[in-house]
């Protein structure tokens, strides 16, 4: 995956985490895995599983769920497929 | 967005065409090509979407099982290579060696020897109860019950069973309920408000529109919690609420090779788009014909959910919506009797299917369940004299008269 965009250009206001095992930086929290899907413009979010450090997360969940400091954020696509 | 036809019509729009079309193209390509070794690997790793060969997923069948996703609410769908196919795939997906489900003896005749005859030897086990009697349903069950099973309407018995009933019981031992909804569609049942966690539809019948082309669909309603499913123990893990789907995608849907044609998606897509007018006009000559054939001395017994006369018409009319269904029964008393009245006929065609748009006749002890013993035909409810028709969408006054002089000719 290639490098992701910084979220803010305010120095010192980021966090950094992986994404699909790649490294990442996003704004200081709050900052939820709902807003991870817009951030790094996740393709079909209603078909992706998402993971933070290994924990699958419930969809009704991704607003309320914050990231943090090192954490590992994974997305699969559970349908093995979708359009490009 | 919010009307049946409206959503089956214009469907997710998943993809804006790149020429403007108004119809979803036909990818009929086997392989697809990538930019990079990187993208093709995040595809098949699952970090990207994509599509990789049409035996694992397919554009053209993802429009349709969206569509169908749009039109349900559903969690998610897989479109199959058949109604069988569906079933078989949902029961592995769920059952292991040693387990066992319920279900009951009224059922498609093959889906009798799916879970008996080939899925026997695998070693599940299939415990019958009577699916009109919940507490029935109970007793059969124990820590080794994997799901239950039922048909929306059966075939042929027409038997409606109270879904909402059968998945009290299957809360209190945490097990799915599947139910087949072909003979309903998502038209006349919702599956999902009634608490089902999966409904199977063999998508050759209504919803290719005619009788066009052999499908299926599995629908996950996101009403269950698949990590009370052991089989799917591991893919909660990854999965969660998808994991179901998952495991299908992902292992048994794809290692059993249970993929739909696009061309057969693309005609289904079409198919689906007409579906509530013509379930509709169906339903009402159902009723129509099946009020006619009440009403003659030459017939023994008439069964349709929709007389007041059927055991199943209290539970079908709360349970249905916009009618009873296509398919009634009639019982002339007699093979000899049944066969008259079948080869009299001149409009009506000699045909097994469900819900075409031409309405079917058939003898099902003589076809479709020619394989039980004549004690098992009858204790199902299949007599010798027992006809079925698959009522279409013909004008009424033409089925009638061609009804009335096939019980009227000698």
């Amino acid at each position: 995956m290639s490098t992701m965009p910084v979220y803010s250009t305010l120095e010192g206001n980021l966090m950094q985490i992986t994404v699909n095992g790649e490294p990442a930086q996003i704004q200081q929290s709050p900052f939820p895995v709902e807003a991870a899907l817009r951030h790094f413009k996740v393709e079909q979010p209603d078909m992706v599983s998402v993971q933070v450090n290994g924990s699958f997360i419930e969809r009704p969940a991704f607003s309320t769920t914050l990231l943090s400091e090192g954490d590992e954020l994974d997305f699969l696509y559970f349908m093995g497929g979708g359009s490009r | 967005m919010n009307g049946f036809t409206t959503r089956a019509v214009h469907g997710p729009k998943l993809r804006k065409d790149p020429l403007g079309a108004l119809r979803p193209p036909l990818y009929e390509s086997v392989a697809f090509e990538f930019d990079s070794a990187e993208d093709i690997e995040d595809a098949f790793t699952g970090k990207k979407p994509g599509h990789t060969y049409s035996r694992i997923t397919n554009p053209t069948v993802e429009e349709l099982e969206q569509r169908i996703r749009l039109l349900t609410y559903a969690n998610g769908v897989i479109a199959v290579s058949s109604g069988m196919a569906a079933i078989a795939d949902t029961v592995m997906s769920l059952a292991e060696p040693g387990s066992n489900i319920v279900t009951s003896e009224h059922l498609f005749s093959h889906t009798l020897s799916l879970f008996t005859s080939t899925l026997g030897p695998w070693g599940l086990h299939t415990r019958f109860a009577d699916m009109t009697n919940p507490f029935s349903v109970k007793e059969k069950i124990d820590e080794n019950t994997r799901l239950i099973f039922l048909e929306t309407i059966t075939n042929p018995q027409l038997e409606v069973a109270d879904v909402a009933a059968i998945v009290e019981v299957a809360k209190e031992f945490n097990i799915p309920v599947v139910v087949d909804g072909t003979m309903t569609t998502p038209y006349l049942f919702s599956s999902k408000q009634a608490g089902a966690a999966v409904e199977i539809i063999s998508s050759t019948k209504f919803l290719s529109g005619g009788a066009t082309t052999v499908g299926g669909l599995i629908i996950d309603n996101g009403t269950f919690d698949w990590s009370n499913a052991p089989t799917l123990i591991d893919f909660t893990k990854k999965f969660g609420s998808n994991a179901f789907l998952a495991r299908l995608r992902k292992e048994v849907y794809r290692n059993l090779g249970s993929c739909l044609s696009p061309h057969n998606a693309w005609l289904q897509i079409l198919g689906i788009e007409t579906l509530a007018l013509r379930v509709s006009k169906c339903c009402q000559n159902a009723l129509t014909l099946a009020q006619f054939l009440a009403s003659r001395e030459e017939v023994v017994h008439v069964n349709y959910p929709g007389l007041s006369s059927s055991p199943s018409h209290i539970t079908a009319s709360r349970q249905l919506s916009h009618g009873f269904g296509g398919i009634l029964t009639f019982d002339l008393g007699s093979k000899e009797a049944a066969y008259r009245c079948i080869n009299n006929l001149r409009l009506i065609r000699r045909a097994t299917n469900l819900n075409d748009n031409k309405t079917l006749i058939i003898h099902p002890a003589s076809t479709i369940f020619h394989e039980f013993s004549p004690e098992r035909r009858e204790r199902m409810g299949i007599t010798e004299g027992l006809i079925r028709l698959s009522v279409g969408i013909e004008e009424s006054d033409d089925l009638l008269h061609d009804i009335s002089q096939g019980l009227e000719t000698p």
